[in-house]
């Protein structure tokens, strides 16, 4: 470069922050299996306690306090006079003091812990439990926590970490009290267009052959699309959203998505190299070499991928449903309905059950801490257990009843499209609703005492009212009344489960072989599909070769060793 | 008043002889006021924090103090020389640099050069102010649109190569290794070029206006005047700048590498920096980025070294 | 004979180099105006790619959505301020500098090069500096902004290089009228400088300007100190992450969020929204250049 300005020192230092939003990677859209074991008597002992605030162990009034929270994921803060914060700062005297990332994750907590300066509440991380930033929890939840202990009874051992078994952080989803509505299917499957579906009479798609089989015929009618020529099939593998590319194999042969491991009787293996890997790549050598793979499928960004699903000429890819959402929004609203997608839980051959969608599990090593320089650590607990009252829970959820819902004569909380739409309008919601904070705070999920869910997503009624006529064909046809039933009903969560949740630790063995796997696999992966097919073979010699070169044991001995932790700790409650 | 200023070339010739000893002590004092306050400013914002050049001896950990921090030697070093893609991110730094190095100098200076010439100021300034508004898009913006360019489905780029009949069928851009030092050189060149010409135009305005007039009565035309005036008139600042981006030569970025880069052009895309990134800074590694910051620091001070010796031996201007 | 072709050969170099610039000029506009017109076309259609230079669906909510909050307005003052106070600080201190090392006869002209020549090239790394700020109680302080970037070696090195072009002889001759260096700096050095220091105002205030780094380590829980480039760093990344999972956000439905503003859009309207402020700076900057230009004339 010709002038080159002296990189500041602060520039230099300046990661991509690309490379932060990393951070969303392995959280996989669970979407709640129908945990339904938590007594809903809880709840309304609870919600009778809510008139005077702490009635056992907290007799002295609480006094006001300002929390000041860090959160190591992007986000907004509320409006200076959100409805909802001003409220609870009337009822609870509670003020939240919000920061949110900016930026990358490691360095921030990299000159937090240097420092030793924190806030009052703080995002988990493993590294802030080795640097002693945040204290056990688990006294002061006896103490002055009933709704939280109760709230977390069935997860508590769990919660406690695996070297010390301290609790150290309040797991923001997961835990679930009274019915989960699953409406929605935002999980890993096989996606195909439902205008596809619609020339063949609705068939039902069980293996990755039917599902080929069906793309190619499409494509061959049909090798253009609104004058665009037609991709059979597409996958993303860019960034850190590589899963589309890299977990099919492990759905295929009918185990659940543990990241880069599949788990047979409690071992754990990397799947990347094996058989059951080979064959699926293989397939798509095929299409390559077929032309009915898209040829960029392996140097588009996510911003053309999307592109591309919003045009409308990609029959299929395989994918998890929230990494694309925002493609068919935009169908939806060209009026494109029919090119918008359906997923199939495929797998190699019939005599395997498929295992796609699971069941909801506690989202550990997640939510808030309390960290060392805390002032008053009884009155944060407190504080968030008073936020577990419905009464708070609802407003942050629903919002203002009368105002944002109203309450049926029978009870059911119903909005008006107006009210629907605010939800949709993100000024309105920071003014509004407490978004940002809310997603890490401890939380009810499932059914409100009153029946009602907890959340308007999770109701059957907006459910409904929310499809499109291509949809309500799409599922009379195949019989099915929400997209989840195109899945088979999962079986209880192993005790190890998911195994993708195991801390590699920053900077082990494990950790780097990971890296250097998903490399390996991002380097020759795509060589190996876009190879002639009787290069197929050679190619995938030389990735399996490399990965010979790669420490995949320690990685798997850290897995395999956690899952045996866990059987160990978590059989019992 | 003085004389009248001749040529720069003589000028320079003059300069270092006319010190007066009498005069020597008084300026001294001047100038040591003038310029010891923000030596000293330097000395502790730039220095001082030099001793955190340790950590790259130890498996540093944040949470602990200076005294507790694990000893580990050379550690760090041996992971960075002895990891198999070393080499490999260390030609691509180069490579990569050195591209963006030779273009940017190049198209800057025939851009300055050029961009002089236009008589119309109006239409000079507009040209100048719209050149430089890429160097204020996000490289995330850039390599966006450069990748949408470069669409085999469409992007413009095959489209117009297909239409002069050059190739006939699109190029897969981004998916050929061989291309991408050069997709990352002409990006910069795209998004800087104005930007860069910024120091030239400056550089050329300390031209006395009068060279051109003598050298129009001379009989020379405007490709004389460029050669033989303008070129010269900015021949020290360019030596200057090329000697202190010499010593940059290590610093690629990651930036435009990671966001253009994909799985398969790895080998020729990933810079030191990523690799940093990847094995350093995300596995909570603060010590591998030291490491990796001294041996950019080392290889740097004896490039900027031996440039400055090459320059003083021709008589040009230098660094230092 | 030589005149006609002197008339002529101008008029084709003219057209000519007309038709190069121009043809740049378009290349280095598009990305700009193609950002733009992004900024103003509603999200979900900019998803389907297609938009260059024109926006298809008129919006002004990537604006509504960048503006909503009002953090940014307090954030749009405290960058100004920065801004102008650093530029004007680091250039009265580099363009000192650079004329002490421009001396040749002062002793220290060389060790101080070196020292500040080295600067450019090592970088003490994160922790170490987090802590010095940390100790000079620069933390939440509006002085971190402006303290820790006063002087640039690059920017010396600049400012030295066109004070060595200058006519050594005017300094000479204020020198026989009894003038002292630093009144030599001010009235001779500082207005002859005016063209490179056109330019180094210029570095200085796009770097000071686009900075968010500083903000983020050292004033991020003072909301009062945050800049604007920091503020729609923050918007940014918020929007890109409740895209890159919006299961998580809403509790597990995807289905409600749908978002009006997608992370393209936003960024567009925030690239727009962070550099026309700092844009219309050149143009202004630009007046130094011939400035610069008579009074080299006037030097005779």
């Amino acid at each position: 470069m010709g002038v080159k300005a002296k990189k500041p020192l602060l520039t230099t230092m300046a990661v991509a922050v690309a490379l932060s939003l990393t951070v969303a990677a392995c959280s996989n859209g669970n979407n709640g299996g129908k945990n339904s074991n938590s007594d809903a008597s809880a709840a309304p002992s609870a919600s009778a306690n809510a008139g005077n605030s702490g009635t056992n162990a907290t007799d002295e009034a609480l006094k006001p306090i300002e929390i000041s929270a860090f959160i190591g994921a992007p986000g907004q803060s509320p409006t200076p006079d959100n409805k909802l914060f001003k409220k609870i700062k009337e009822d609870l005297g509670i003020t939240f003091k919000t920061e949110f990332l900016v930026g990358d994750l490691e360095q921030k907590l990299g000159v937090m812990i240097a420092g030793g300066d924190y806030p009052d509440l703080i995002t988990a991380d493993p590294k802030l439990v080795s640097a002693g930033a945040v204290i056990p929890l688990e006294d002061l939840i006896e103490q002055y926590a009933p709704k939280l202990k109760e709230h977390y009874a069935k997860y508590w051992n769990r919660m406690k970490d695996p070297s010390d078994g301290h609790i150290y952080w309040l797991p923001n989803y997961g835990a679930y009290q009274g019915n989960v509505n699953e409406t929605f299917y935002s999980g890993p499957a096989f996606w195909i267009q439902k205008a596809v579906l619609k020339e063949f009479g609705y068939p039902k798609l069980q293996t990755l052959d039917d599902y080929m089989k069906l793309i190619r015929e499409y494509q061959a009618k049909y090798p253009e699309i609104d004058g665009q020529k037609t991709i059979g099939f597409t996958t993303l593998a860019s960034d850190w959203r590589t899963f589309g590319l890299l977990n099919a194999p492990e759905h295929l042969t009918g185990h659940p998505n543990d990241g880069g491991v599949v788990v047979d009787n409690g071992v754990a293996s990397v799947f990347a190299t094996q058989d059951i890997s080979k064959t699926y790549y293989k397939e798509l050598n095929g299409l390559y070499n077929e032309g009915l793979m898209d040829k960029e499928a392996f140097t588009q960004n996510y911003d053309q991928y999307l592109a591309k699903l919003t045009q409308g000429n990609v029959l299929g890819m395989f994918d998890q449903h929230w990494n694309f959402q925002t493609a068919e929004d935009s169908l939806n609203t060209q009026g494109k309905s029919d090119r918008t997608y359906v997923g199939f839980p495929l797998v190699y051959d019939t005599s395997t059950k498929d295992y796609y969608r699971d069941r909801a599990v506690i989202n550990l090593n997640n939510g808030f801490g309390i960290s060392v320089d805390a002032k008053d650590p009884k009155r944060i607990i407190q504080a968030l257990e008073q936020l577990m009252d419905e009464k708070y829970q609802k407003m942050f959820t629903w919002g203002e009843e009368g105002v944002d819902y109203q309450v049926g004569a029978d009870g059911k909380y119903t909005r008006t499209p107006e009210q629907r739409k605010n939800y949709e309008d993100p000024a309105w919601k920071l003014a509004n609703l407490g978004d940002g904070i809310y997603g890490y705070l401890p939380k009810i999920e499932g059914t409100l005492s009153d029946g009602n869910a907890t959340s308007p997503g999770g109701d059957p009624v907006e459910f409904y009212d929310s499809l499109k006529d291509v949809d309500k064909e799409v599922l009379n046809a195949y019989g099915h009344k929400t997209w989840t039933e195109f899945f088979s009903m999962p079986p209880d969560n192993p005790v190890y489960y998911p195994a993708w949740q195991i801390d590699l630790i920053d900077g082990s063995d494990a950790s780097i072989a990971n890296k250097k796997m998903t490399d390996a696999s991002l380097k020759f992966l795509p060589r190996a599909i876009m190879s002639k097919p009787d290069q197929f073979d050679k190619v995938w010699q030389d990735y399996v070769n490399e990965y010979k070169k790669i420490n995949v044991k320690a990685y798997e001995d850290r897995i395999n060793e956690q899952i045996q932790w866990r059987i160990k700790n978590w059989s019992t409650n | 008043m003085a004389k009248p200023v001749d040529t720069i070339a003589v000028e320079a010739a003059i300069q270092p002889k006319k010190t007066r000893k009498s005069k020597r002590f008084k300026n001294q004092g001047q100038l040591m006021w003038m310029s010891l306050p923000v030596l000293i400013y330097v000395m502790l914002f730039s220095y001082y924090p030099i001793w955190g050049w340790t950590m790259a001896f130890q498996n540093y950990k944040p949470a602990k103090s200076f005294g507790e921090q694990e000893w580990v030697g050379l550690k760090q070093f041996k992971f960075l020389f002895t990891d198999d893609s070393f080499l490999r991110v260390l030609r691509n730094t180069i490579g990569m640099s050195a591209i963006n190095m030779v273009l940017g100098f190049v198209t800057a200076i025939v851009f300055a050069i050029l961009l002089n010439e236009v008589k119309n100021k109006l239409f000079k300034r507009s040209i100048q102010t719209i050149s430089y508004l890429p160097h204020f898009l996000s490289w995330i913006i850039v390599t966006g649109i450069v990748a949408t360019s470069l669409s085999v489905d469409g992007g413009i780029v095959n489209e117009v190569l297909m239409k002069l009949g050059i190739i006939h069928e699109p190029i897969m851009w981004l998916s050929e290794p061989k291309y991408f030092w050069g997709i990352v050189g002409a990006s910069h060149v795209w998004k800087e070029v104005g930007w860069n010409a910024i120091i030239y135009l400056a550089a050329i305005t300390s031209i006395d206006p009068s060279l051109y007039e003598a050298a129009e009565i001379d009989g020379a035309n405007r490709y004389h005047k460029m050669w033989y005036i303008t070129l010269p008139g900015i021949k020290s600042i360019v030596i200057i700048l090329l000697i202190m981006n010499l010593g940059w030569i290590l610093e690629a970025g990651f930036e435009v590498q990671y966001l253009l880069g994909n799985g398969v052009v790895v080998d020729w895309s990933e810079t030191i920096d990523i690799f940093v990134l990847k094995y350093g800074l995300k596995q909570g590694n603060y010590s591998l980025a030291t490491a990796a910051g001294i041996f950019k620091t080392v290889v740097s001070i004896t490039l900027i070294y031996a440039a400055n010796t090459i320059a003083k031996r021709f008589g040009e201007e230098r660094l230092i | 004979m030589r005149k006609r072709t002197l008339q002529l050969e101008p008029a084709i170099f003219g057209t000519v180099n007309a038709i190069i610039m121009i043809l740049l000029a378009v290349v280095t506009l598009y990305p700009f105006l193609n950002t733009l017109a992004v900024s103003f076309n509603a999200g979900l259609d900019t998803i389907r790619g297609g938009i260059y230079v024109w926006p298809r669906e008129w919006t002004l909510q990537n604006y509504k959505a960048v503006f909503v909050t009002g953090t940014v307005f307090n954030a749009f003052f405290i960058s100004i301020a920065r801004t102008v106070l650093a530029t004007v600080l680091s250039l009265f201190l580099t363009t000192m500098l650079a004329y002490t090392v421009s001396r040749k006869e002062y002793a220290f002209r060389k060790p101080i090069t070196i020292i500040i020549v080295m600067t450019m090239y090592f970088n003490a790394g994160l922790i170490p500096y987090y802590f010095l700020v940390k100790d000079l109680h620069l933390l939440n302080n509006f002085l971190v902004y402006i303290v820790p970037g006063l002087v640039s070696a690059f920017n010396m090195i600049v400012i030295r290089t066109y004070i060595g072009t200058l006519s050594e002889s005017l300094i000479e001759s204020a020198k026989v009228d009894g003038a002292g260096d630093f009144r030599i700096f001010l009235q001779v050095i500082l207005p002859l400088c005016q063209p490179v220091l056109a330019t180094v105002a210029l570095f200085v205030a796009v770097g000071q300007w686009n900075s968010w780094f500083d903000t983020f380590l050292f004033t991020s829980s003072k909301q009062e100190l945050s800049t604007l480039q920091y503020e729609l760093m923050k918007l940014l990344s918020s929007a890109m992450n409740s895209n890159s999972n919006p299961a998580l956000q809403n509790g597990g439905d995807a289905s409600a969020a749908k978002a009006m503003v997608t992370p393209l859009s936003i960024r567009a309207a925030i690239t727009i929204v962070a550099s026309l402020p700092i844009l219309v700076v050149y143009p202004f900057l630009q007046k130094y250049f011939v400035v610069g230009m008579q009074l080299g004339g006037v030097k005779e």
